[in-house]
């Protein structure tokens, strides 16, 4: 049997961000599978289907659809042979009926005009013919999440689409409708399609894979069946266990509790809830290290404590106040520090000088505000004090920060969101994409604030960076904390296991394969 | 207040219809590019240029609907223009809009004093006005007939084309792809459509519709070409087609309401000591407030879904303690 | 000085310098229909805008009074944009300034000096009111302040017509203009036969005050940062809606201050069409002027010496219609619209320059 896709020798360099996405990627895909695409955040596994679609263009490496050799250069290639592709955020017009989303480009029309009537049966028929029922007439806007979806999956069927690629189709979903959703995939592979299912939910994967492959820092780290694996592993291909370095530190001292949220929830942009009933508590002198897969609830759930994001329900205590209904600057001024994840559009404004981002939430502190007006000599001297302290290279206050380099960039953060001695430091990610360097700078200075008696919350995807920091482990998934380990009693594989939508149960029977079941 | 109301004429309405029909040009092709999501702040220039234009070709050729086909096609032109500088160089929209309608104003009046002479409003015996044309039959059906015959091309054109841009929007596919652009590039690209095509022909169309408009101020309604003739039309068909939410009989009607309320005026300060200013506001007052209406619905729709989701929470965790 | 900051400077004036040039070079072509030498053109257009023959008749000094709304409607938009809201709404903010200051100037009585300033208060908060409320549709309701400040700038503009006409209306004589307003609420002038005054100095301080406000105050520093990065500033904790709101309430005021500065100053009343197109004008001195106070301040005297230059030099000396100076404006903005081109240009050169330059130890660049 030829095998639907095959790639061979994928590889792919962004030069603009430095990263490896993809080297020598072999992936091959059979008819009438559906074939789960594992991998964390930043593997490489969206960039080999962007590759296969079209989007993003592979440095070397040759693609075979149904034995034949093929160059795809544009979406409109794939579609042409055969493979359509659903993303994470659709590309729907919300005006539009369901019909009317599905046949644009392809409508029928006679004398030039539009056929609505005859549109909406072909809709009609499409959808009988793949079990996926809907209501062609009605407007995409008004519809569901997980409908929208089907609408996505429809448009692509109409288009002869032999090959489906989902992107992290569950992302989106409820639970209801991820159960939904494996129903009909598991039904298109009836009828004859192959499907690509990209995820890094491995339950999702024991339900839906015919055969699973796991990515790992633009490597293929192997093709299994599912029938002949388990979630345990997965988990173990997926995480790796390439260890870096590790920080020298003292033992923690940890004291009174400083910080704590309490059956917090908190939704999502699309308002979806990210953080569900989730309570923890840091205390001064020690820092709690969140592990999990991005889009877990972590940014949610840090954005929430800094008052950048509204709490749904739940309340949030530093020391003895409670931090309900405090805006982010009554925060700020009551010593919560906030290390954000993109320090690019958030930690950072690229326009301006390093001295007007050291001066960030200090703007009317009588240190550097008099009579409202900014005391310019004293804002230079903190950039300075940031620049020696951090010893930031090459840099100014008044220089563009733009010209400075991603570690320095992150010092100037660190610099500007430890200085004052905050009580509760959020670090989010604090090192992504940081050379190994300036990684260590971070891990140190975090260290340093802990020792002077900070609480650190610290949320990385990274295991290394949770084990060589973390005096105290949590994993969350699902917006749930799902384990609590005192740092020296987790493995990277406990944790890589509850990280990827396991349970410790199946450690201990990981002989076979029943994942399902002992989901909690 | 018989006086006002004595008003409401055949007349009225006749003069209606003639003072919106460069508004309901403009704005046509106003709400064309708004479907297309490029927003068009050129008209004002775009229709002052048809004016110029217009009048102009009408004298050279001798001949008033060479002086119309003229001003269509410059104004398609400059739309072109406005395209290529907009797709090609990813220039701000606004400020461009600002530069070609300022460049238009002083440009006009710059080739009219050095080829025509140095005058501030310029007029040619030869030129005819275009004819008005009485439609046979319904001419003479009273009052319906006064209103409806007797309007020179230009205004039919406008209310034919309301109509043929309704059904190449809604009935068409390229109507459909435009909109589909204006609503969600990323959507109409993922399946094969060229955006900035799509993108271009309406710019283009607008600058013809609006020029067309333009044409009509000075070889169909006068003929004679002044200084910044289209005297913040362009703007008003700026505002109808948003009053009209860019739907082009919506637009048609809008167009008419502020030509109606131009006309109205004019009559009301001939009878009464009434302020025509304050008639005249009154379309932009709604423009204002259609706007708020329209957000208001947008905002409304996002409070009752978040409403929704957060009550479906409240409720799951309730069953959820009482587990 | 250092290198950064000169070149940030010569990166400010390239693209705009490039863009005169341009402009004036595509402009040459026209006034060679005329017959005329564009370089003779171009001598008596500056030399009329910008020359001082005798105190009494001095151009330098009509242009000064000329720039003075300009740059007064320049920061308007310099002090919106930079808060990230696309204001075109100077033009409407303009007429409510200068309504209430006919207003206010006619019918109430107050000594000299305190009537002034009285007048030019009201006016900017009238101004600054006529901005808020877009910003606030904007922030509250979401309705898109580019489209909100030109309705209301056509509602401003028959405002404007109604108040002339009725209201304040003087006398019934052709073009229907206001009562001239007490003379002691006239802005003084510098000299005799000129109308330049005391309002310059106004347009100047403004001017300092917007500088001052925007780069030396922590609401101008708040009202910076959530106009170039919104992230960065809610993430600090500064609130962008308020910021939003507050901008065009100061943008509006500052715009109600050239209104009121036209009537106290120079024209002493309202007439039918008044004014009509400064605040386009303001809004092209504040994008020549990349969105600088100072740039604004420089823009606003050149555009207005070329309308002027053009007006006196090479319509009235040489017979050239002084349209060529707006003609020339707006080529100018049209290339800085186009900033890409010269953009994509001014890299290839500086990349080539950088290849055949003698290298400098510039000091490291960091590490990744």
């Amino acid at each position: 049997m030829t095998n639907a896709v095959e790639m061979k020798g994928i590889s792919k360099f962004f030069a603009s961000s430095n990263v490896q996405a993809s080297s020598n990627v072999d992936f091959s895909v059979e008819t009438g599978e559906v074939h789960a695409l594992v991998g964390e955040n930043g593997a490489g596994k969206s960039t080999l289907m962007n590759v296969l679609y079209g989007l993003v263009e592979a440095d070397e490496g040759q693609i075979f659809i149904e034995g034949k050799e093929v160059k795809i250069g544009h979406p409109d290639d794939a579609i042409h042979h055969g493979i359509g592709m659903v993303h994470q955020h659709f590309k729907l017009v919300p005006s539009f009926t369901i019909a009317q989303n599905i046949m644009l480009g392809m409508e029928p029309s006679q004398y030039g005009l539009l056929q609505p009537k005859e549109e909406e049966e072909v809709v009609r028929q499409l959808a009988d013919k793949f079990g996926l029922p809907v209501d062609p007439s009605a407007r995409v806007g008004d519809l569901s999440v997980g409908m929208q979806q089907r609408v996505e999956i429809l448009k692509s069927l109409q288009r002869d689409i032999r090959i489906l690629i989902l992107d992290e189709p569950t992302a989106v979903l409820t639970p209801q409708e991820v159960e939904e959703l494996i129903q009909v995939v598991r039904g298109l592979t009836e009828l004859g399609q192959t499907v690509v299912f990209i995820t890094h939910k491995l339950v999702e994967v024991t339900k839906v894979a015919d055969r699973v492959s796991v990515m790992r820092g633009g490597k293929m780290i192997g093709t299994k069946k599912v029938a002949e694996t388990d979630i345990p592993e997965m988990a173990r291909m997926m995480v790796g266990r390439d260890v870096l370095f590790r920080v020298e530190k003292e033992a923690a001292n940890p004291g009174e509790v400083v910080f704590e949220a309490k059956h917090l929830t908190v939704l999502s942009e699309s308002g979806v809830p990210a953080v569900k009933d989730l309570s923890l508590q840091v205390r001064a002198g020690e820092i709690l290290g969140v592990a999990g897969v991005s889009g877990n609830g972590q940014s949610e759930l840090i954005d929430a404590i800094a008052g950048i994001r509204p709490v749904e329900m739940g309340s949030l205590h530093l020391e003895n106040d409670s931090l309900d209904g405090l805006d982010v600057s009554a925060r700020r001024d009551r010593g919560v520090a906030h290390i954000p994840e993109d320090r690019i559009h958030v930690g950072l404004n690229m326009e301006t000088s390093l001295e007007e981002n050291a001066l960030l939430s200090r703007e009317n502190h009588p240190d550097y505000n008099r009579w409202g007006m900014l005391i310019r000599s004293a804002v230079r001297k903190f950039a300075s004090s940031i620049i020696d302290r951090y010893s930031v290279a090459s840099a100014t206050p008044e220089g563009g920060i733009v010209t400075l380099s991603g570690g320095n960039m992150q010092k100037v953060v660190v610099g500007r969101e430890l200085a004052g001695d905050p009580k509760l430091i959020l670090a989010n990610q604090p090192t992504r994409g940081l050379d190994v360097g300036s990684i260590e700078f971070v891990h140190k200075t975090l260290i340093e604030a802990r020792d002077e008696g900070a609480a650190v919350l610290l949320i990385s995807v990274e295991l290394d960076e949770i084990f060589s920091l973390s005096d105290r482990i949590a994993v969350i998934y699902n917006g749930q904390i799902v384990g609590e380990f005192a740092a020296n009693e987790a493995t990277e594989y406990q944790l890589g296991l509850l990280m990827a939508g396991g349970s410790l149960d199946q450690e201990e029977s990981a002989q076979k394969k029943t994942p399902a079941e002992a989901l909690p | 207040m018989e006086d006002i109301l004595g008003l409401l004429t055949p007349a009225l309405l006749n003069s209606s219809i003639r003072l919106a029909t460069p508004i309901i040009l403009a704005a046509l092709g106003g709400a064309i590019c708004n479907r297309a999501g490029v927003l068009n702040l050129a008209l004002e220039g775009k229709m002052l240029l048809g004016a110029f234009l217009g009048i102009l070709g009408a004298f050279f050729f001798a001949n008033t609907y060479m002086g119309v086909l003229v001003a269509v096609m410059a104004g398609g032109l400059l739309g072109a223009f406005f395209a290529f500088v907009y797709l090609k160089y990813d220039v701000n929209l606004i400020i461009l809009a600002i530069a070609i309608n300022l460049l238009i104003l002083e440009l006009t009046v710059y080739m009219m004093r050095i080829l025509l002479g140095n005058v501030g409003t310029w007029s040619d015996p030869s030129i005819q006005k275009l004819p008005d044309i009485e439609i046979p039959i319904i001419q003479d059906i009273p009052v319906f007939g006064d209103i409806v015959s007797g309007y020179n091309i230009i205004v039919y054109l406008s209310w034919f084309l309301a109509i043929a841009g309704y059904v190449v929007l809604f009935h068409t596919k390229f109507g459909r792809h435009i909109r589909a652009v204006g609503e969600n590039q990323d959507a109409a690209e993922a399946v094969g459509i060229n955006s900035r095509r799509i993108q271009l022909f309406a710019l283009v169309i607008s600058g013809a519709l609006a020029a067309l408009g333009g044409a009509f101020l000075s070889i169909g309604h006068l003929t004679l070409f002044t200084r910044n003739m289209s005297n913040g039309r362009g703007w008003i068909g700026v505002s109808a087609a948003l009053f009209g939410f860019s739907h082009p009989i919506g637009v048609f009607l809008a167009g008419l309401f502020f030509g109606f309320a131009d006309a109205f005026a004019v009559r009301l300060q001939n009878v009464t000591d009434l302020p025509p200013s304050l008639i005249q506001v009154l379309p932009h007052f709604a423009t204002l407030f259609a706007l708020v209406l329209v957000a208001l619905r947008e905002k409304l729709s996002l409070y009752m879904a978040k409403r929704r989701s957060s009550a479906a929470l409240r409720s799951g965790s309730e069953a959820a303690t009482a587990d | 000085m250092d290198r950064a900051r000169r070149r940030k400077i010569f990166d400010a004036m390239t693209v705009p310098v490039l863009s005169i040039i341009s402009g004036l070079l595509v402009a040459a072509i026209l006034v060679l229909f005329t017959g005329e030498s564009p370089w003779e053109a171009y001598k008596t257009l500056f030399s009329a805008s910008f020359g001082c023959a005798e105190l009494s008749r001095c151009a330098l000094f009509s242009m000064l009074e000329r720039a003075t709304p300009l740059i007064l409607t320049g920061l308007s938009a310099v002090v919106a944009f930079r808060s990230g809201m696309f204001s075109l709404g100077q033009e409407g903010q303009m007429m409510i300034g200068s309504i209430m200051a006919a207003w206010l100037g006619y019918v109430v009585m107050l000594p000299a000096g305190i009537h002034p300033v009285f007048v030019m208060l009201v006016a900017m908060a009238a101004g600054g009111a006529y901005g808020w409320i877009p910003g606030w549709l904007k922030v509250r309701l979401g309705v898109n302040e580019i489209i909100s400040t030109i309705v209301m700038n056509s509602i401003a503009i028959l405002f404007l017509e109604y108040v002339v006409n009725f209201p304040l209306r003087a006398d019934a004589g052709a073009t229907a203009h206001s009562h001239i307003i007490h003379e002691t609420a006239w802005l003084p002038t510098f000299f005799p036969g000129s109308r330049w005054g005391f309002g310059f100095i106004i347009a100047l301080a403004a001017a300092a005050a917007v500088y001052y406000f925007l780069w030396h105050s922590s609401s101008g520093y708040q009202q910076r940062m959530a106009g170039q990065a919104p992230l960065f500033a809610r993430f600090g904790g500064i609130y962008n809606e308020r910021i939003a709101i507050r901008s065009m309430f100061i943008s509006g005021a500052l715009a109600g201050l050239a209104g009121a500065i036209e009537v106290l100053g120079v024209h002493h009343r309202i007439i039918t069409g008044f004014s009509v197109n400064l605040g386009f004008d303001g809004l092209s001195v504040a994008i020549l002027g990349q969105v600088h106070p100072i740039g604004v301040v420089i823009v606003g005297m050149l555009i207005a010496g070329v309308r002027l230059g053009a007006q006196l030099g090479l319509q009235i000396q040489m017979g050239i219609p002084r349209e060529l100076g707006g003609t020339v404006i707006a080529l100018i903005i049209l290339f800085v619209a186009a900033e890409k081109f010269f953009q994509n240009n001014i890299d290839t050169f500086r990349q080539f320059w950088e290849r055949i330059r003698p290298k400098e130890p510039v000091g490291e660049l960091g590490e990744d």
